[in-house]
């Protein structure tokens, strides 16, 4: 059995690497991310109500929701996890986390591997389809509508924008390059479907790709990357986004030297859960937003 | 890095620590600890029994127009939302949910004497206003800014499509 939903949000932390580095990245986004966490704070927040008993009801039902797996909640919970999931078996790097300053990235570099470009490309864009297929769990559209997702994505906002901002500099400009886009593309297209099935986070969640051969998921991948190019590119350059601007950014927090991006990226993918942080708080909200309608 | 050993051997030890310190934490029991265990007796469908398909309410919201737009936002058994918005800012949400899934949803129109279009309604903290529909489907709007009023969540109720509502079975 799954996490109850209202411990996963009163755990979420106030203070650590992950949040630090949504919160270097506002300059994306200014004011729209706001680190929400603990249960009853997010229901308050979410609904504006503030009387005790209505509280109640919102969050009792909102956990009925969340438990009832035919509404696909949990599943969404678990692609958040799960293509996240990283290697927290670094001490140091939990440490780190509980202290939240300032982290000195040289230490680190002896123990990582930068990845490949694409290792990196397939990670970028398993995310992607990881949002979009959550996306349909969560608001109940059929899970492979593209379109229904891109055109919401123009309404994405708060935790739901920032996941895909931080999904942009984080895993598309720093560890790819200011053309990233051109670039995931063309490794996309030289990927075959062997080399998907290689791909730890692919292999747990391909269940839930659409296609039934690896052919067809690759397909579907290529497909749901290519929709979304659109969204990504008029991000970068309607806020001037370069790997240097980010970096700058990100140096308010971590201490990096610049001709260690590859190794940066590494860093931030084994030390921070931004996938998972950020989409439970987008599942809280969106459960908090059915339940107080439904009450 | 002089001591590489000692240091491995500290960072083993505090995490240790950290372990055991909070393990002997007792859980602080939670307002939802009850309501945890009943609804997770059961894995699927306690949630949404008998309900409406949630595709089938939305002819029933109320169109965009004037410089509003009406953004459909989830759709599942028993409940369908959308947003109310003006200049990219969300005003309202609006709901349409099957009280079969909640008959406590149902069962507050009750006692009221307030009434939306010939309609039982009801105001529900600072932010809800309700109208049930043949004794059956509940319709809700929520202020999302706080420009947005009661009387304004009324108006936006009227203009709901109550009587194709009423005929969904």
């Amino acid at each position: 059995m799954s996490k109850p939903i209202q411990k996963l949000v009163d755990n979420l932390p106030t203070n650590n690497l992950t949040v630090s580095m949504l919160r270097s990245l506002d300059f994306v986004i200014p004011g729209q991310w706001q680190n929400v966490t603990g249960f009853e704070n997010t229901i308050r927040v979410v609904t504006g109500e503030t009387d005790e008993g209505l509280i109640q009801q919102i969050g009792e039902r909102a956990i009925y929701l969340y438990n009832d797996r035919s509404q696909g909640y949990q599943r969404a919970m678990w692609l958040y996890q799960t293509v996240d999931s990283t290697d927290v078996a670094l001490g140091t790097a939990a440490l780190a986390n509980k202290i939240g300053e300032r982290v000195p990235l040289l230490g680190f570099l002896n123990r990582l591997t930068p990845k490949a470009d694409k290792a990196q490309t397939i990670d970028l864009s398993l995310k992607l389809v990881a949002e979009l297929v959550a996306f349909c769990y969560i608001n109940g559209i059929p899970g492979d509508s593209i379109g229904d997702f891109v055109a919401s994505l123009a309404d994405y906002s708060s935790e739901s924008l920032m996941r895909m901002v931080a999904l942009v500099c984080v895993d598309g400009l720093i560890p790819l390059g200011p053309d990233f886009i051109l670039k995931a593309q063309s490794v996309l297209n030289d990927t075959n479907p062997k080399e998907l099935e290689k791909n730890a986070t692919f292999q747990r969640i391909s269940d839930v790709i659409p296609g039934v051969t690896s052919l067809n998921k690759l397909l579907f991948i290529g497909e749901s990357f290519d929709s979304v190019k659109g969204w990504m590119s008029g991000l970068v350059s309607s806020r001037n986004l370069t790997p240097q601007k980010v970096v700058n950014n990100l140096q308010q927090t971590i201490e990096v030297a610049d001709d260690k991006l590859d190794y940066l990226a590494a860093f931030l993918d084994v030390a921070t859960n931004y996938y998972e942080h950020t989409g439970t708080q987008t599942l809280a909200r969106r459960l908090i937003e059915r339940a107080v309608a439904e009450i | 890095m002089i001591f590489p050993n000692a240091r491995r051997i500290l960072v083993a030890f505090l995490l240790s620590m950290l372990l055991f310190v909070t393990a002997c934490q007792p859980q602080a029991s939670s307002r939802f600890d009850q309501v945890q265990e009943t609804s997770s007796q059961q894995k699927s469908g306690q949630a949404v029994a008998n309900a409406t398909q949630g595709s089938s309410f939305n002819p029933f919201f109320p169109a965009a127009s004037r410089g509003y737009e009406r953004v459909y936002t989830q759709e599942k058994k028993g409940f369908a939302e959308a947003k109310l918005k003006k200049d990219g800012k969300d005003l309202a949400l609006m709901a349409i949910s099957d009280t079969r899934s909640l008959p406590t949803a149902a069962a507050k129109f009750k006692n009221t004497t307030k009434q939306i279009v010939g309609y039982p309604a009801v105001e529900i903290g600072n932010t809800q206003t309700a109208v049930l529909v043949a004794d059956r489907y509940q319709v809700k709007v929520l202020s999302r800014d706080a420009s947005f009023t009661a009387s304004d969540r009324e108006a936006l109720l009227k203009q709901f499509d109550y009587q194709g509502l009423a005929k969904l079975q």
